[in-house]
């Protein structure tokens, strides 16, 4: 076929690709219960975390002889404020080089809400495609709860049949269920003061879009790092970037995979987070570069997303579970 | 597209069902306020082509379904994916949507993790064996109760556009909708599509059935039949308001009243193969041989002229004042 000669922008839209590493590696993530228990705890998270980060390593080098591995960390800026980005950051840099790890690339947890005033969580809800339960032919289904999303079917809420008798309970079904449901339903985000307050698995489902390199908005990377050389960090979370590239790292902050490493109490955020990227209908154009460029250096990604991020739950050392009181 | 990715699953089929209607609009949408109306994700381009005719394309949007294939011959066979829709807005006055899917020959026995179905996107995977035949027969007869229905998905998808804030629900005149269900076999690749029926029902349905190469996305067979269904819903309406303005019996004025909306709205609207791939543009050609759709065209529009043309001989002073 030939090449048409006459274009027109606008009616062909492109869509740029990002910068991959083989994995993004997430060595933590900072809640406001972890900075006030003090540079204490860090040391102690660091040390654990980096047992796990030498087996990661070692498992990526596998794959791949020279393996592009980065490293990232998130505070949360978003559910709590606490402390400022001058204070707290050089307190985690320092504590992570103690333990041997180098933390290349540092994330605010609001920029998987809002960055460079993009409103990244509300682009991926307008992406959300249901698992339609058996029965589903095109309808909008019945079961449908804004606000919430389950991996299957909700117990009916109690209605009286044609004959007026009040039916007795009904179990909800997982759509995937092997025998026995486990069925979840997920909260994605809550009403707060006129606003929008979203979840902590969604928000953590936006950041593994990003970490995979699958987030776009009219077709231009989103959450690109930026560079930081001071050794300096502003006193106001909203001055700080929402990424930050904090070392020379040839490592791009997106990935063909993800790991990350969390202690065990996550398990059910994560969990919640598998759910939601099973349900993410994700730029069509970003997910096939990654998918050739992956296949190209003889690592294809598995072909669901949910599938490309991995775990490590660890046992949180000492006893920080009684200390934050959950 | 995201339709190319579906492609690496070799299906042999594509089904589609295209709804063509009025923009509830008192005026025509210009290029921008087109892109605000087809914007069915903020964080994706609407396609804004403002040659040969402004034509805008939404981004495609994902149904999940669960359930039967339509079949004519009563076979049950479940099927599970993601259908399509679109909508596309042409000079700001037409409005369509599409719902289509494409289906492999077969399928696994399970339902796969739901992950993996929406990397397929337009992709419908049937429970063991596709009944090609009895399938194509169905999508084109219709859905039954609890069938995959492209009807409800492109409806959907239409109504939530009527609502659009941007629009008064103010029609410049009267007219009916249409809907145009499709299919297409997949042949091998470098074998030159061929359109092989071209159906006008009663009801204001049309069915097509066509063969695609492997090669030829399936977004670019549902373009050729929007493209299609337009033209024929332009020549099915005018032709309407010709009947109902009784042309050849009634003079004056009332005529004119009747024509108006046709020349003010419609007449320049005619333009084949204007965004259709050029993979498949010939398929045209098939249906301008016969029935021949531009020389009715051609014929419909000359009657308007001439019937205004006299009026404005017989009445020059009322001629161009229809209300």
């Amino acid at each position: 076929m030939t090449e048409a000669v006459f274009r027109e922008t606008t009616a062909e839209p492109v869509t740029k690709s990002v910068p991959l590493s083989h994995l993004s590696l997430e060595l933590g993530h900072l809640y406001m219960e972890d900075f006030e228990a003090g540079p204490d705890r860090l040391r102690e998270h660091f040390a654990e975390v980096r047992i796990w980060v030498d087996a990661v390593r070692a498992s990526a080098a596998r794959r791949s002889k020279r393996p592009r591995i980065s490293t990232c960390f998130l505070i949360d800026d978003y559910f709590t404020r606490f402390s400022t980005p001058a204070e707290l950051i050089p307190m985690v840099l320092k504590e992570a080089e103690k333990a041997g790890l180098v933390i290349d690339y540092l994330a605010r947890e609001s920029a998987c809400a809002v960055a460079d005033r993009i409103e990244l969580a509300e682009s991926v809800m307008h992406r959300l495609v249901e698992s339609p339960p058996p029965g589903s032919y095109g309808s909008r289904p019945p079961v449908s709860q804004t606000g919430w999303l389950a991996n299957g079917q909700r117990t009916p809420t109690m209605s009286r049949s044609a004959l007026g008798e009040v039916k007795g309970w009904q179990p909800p079904g997982e759509t995937a269920a092997r025998n026995h449901s486990v069925f979840m339903d997920v909260e994605l985000w809550s009403e707060k003061d006129g606003g929008r307050l979203w979840s902590c698995p969604f928000l953590a489902a936006v950041w593994q879009l990003a970490r995979l390199g699958l987030l776009r908005h009219l077709g231009e990377p989103v959450l690109e790092p930026q560079d930081w050389k001071s050794e300096e960090f502003p006193h106001d979370w909203d001055r700080l970037p929402p990424l930050i590239k904090l070392t020379d790292t040839k490592a791009a902050f997106s990935a063909y995979r993800t790991c990350t490493l969390m202690p065990n109490r996550f398990l059910a955020v994560e969990d919640a987070v598998r759910l939601i990227l099973d349900q993410i209908d994700v730029d069509a154009g970003a997910l096939r570069q990654v998918a050739d460029r992956s296949g190209g250096e003889g690592m294809a990604v598995p072909a669901a997303v949910a599938q490309r991020a991995t775990y490590v739950f660890y046992e949180e050392p000492g006893d920080s579970s009684e200390a934050e009181g959950t | 597209m995201t339709a190319a990715l579906g492609q690496s699953a070799r299906s042999v089929l594509a089904c589609g069902e295209v709804r063509t209607c009025l923009l509830p609009s008192f005026q025509a949408l210009d290029g921008r306020a087109a892109a605000q109306l087809l914007r069915l994700r903020a964080d994706e381009h609407v396609r804004v082509s403002e040659r040969p005719t402004m034509y805008a394309l939404s981004p495609e949007v994902l149904t999940g379904v669960d359930c039967r294939l339509p079949t004519s011959n009563g076979s049950k066979v479940r099927a599970v994916g993601t259908v399509i829709a679109r909508a596309a807005l042409t000079e700001g006055r037409l409005l369509q949507s599409t719902a289509y899917f494409s289906a492999p020959a077969a399928g696994p026995d399970t339902r796969r993790p739901w992950g993996q179905y929406l990397v397929r996107p337009g992709l419908v995977e049937p429970f063991g064996k596709l009944p090609q035949q009895a399938t194509v027969e169905g999508v084109l007869r219709g859905a039954g109760r609890g069938e995959l229905d492209l009807g409800t998905i492109a409806e959907g998808l239409l109504t939530q556009l009527r609502r659009h804030a941007l629009l008064d629900r103010r029609v410049p005149f009267k007219s009916r909708p249409t809907h145009l269900r499709w299919v297409a076999r997949r042949q091998p690749e470098g074998e030159r599509a061929s359109l092989t029926n071209f159906t006008v029902a009663e009801g204001g349905l049309r069915t097509m059935e066509l063969r695609l190469p492997e090669d030829v996305p399936a977004a670019a067979a549902a373009g050729l039949c929007e493209d299609l269904a337009l033209h024929d819903w332009l020549l099915t309406t005018v032709q309407q308001m010709l009947d109902n303005s009784r042309i050849g019996a009634a003079d004056g004025p009332s005529v004119v009243e009747a024509l108006h909306p046709v020349v003010v709205h419609l007449l320049h609207l005619w333009m084949p193969r204007a965004h259709v791939d050029a993979a498949l543009g010939h398929l045209w050609d098939v249906l301008e041989e016969k029935p021949g759709f531009s020389r009715q065209w051609e014929k419909l529009s000359r009657r308007i002229r001439d019937r205004l043309a006299l009026q404005a001989v017989t009445m020059p002073h009322q001629a161009f004042s229809p209300r």
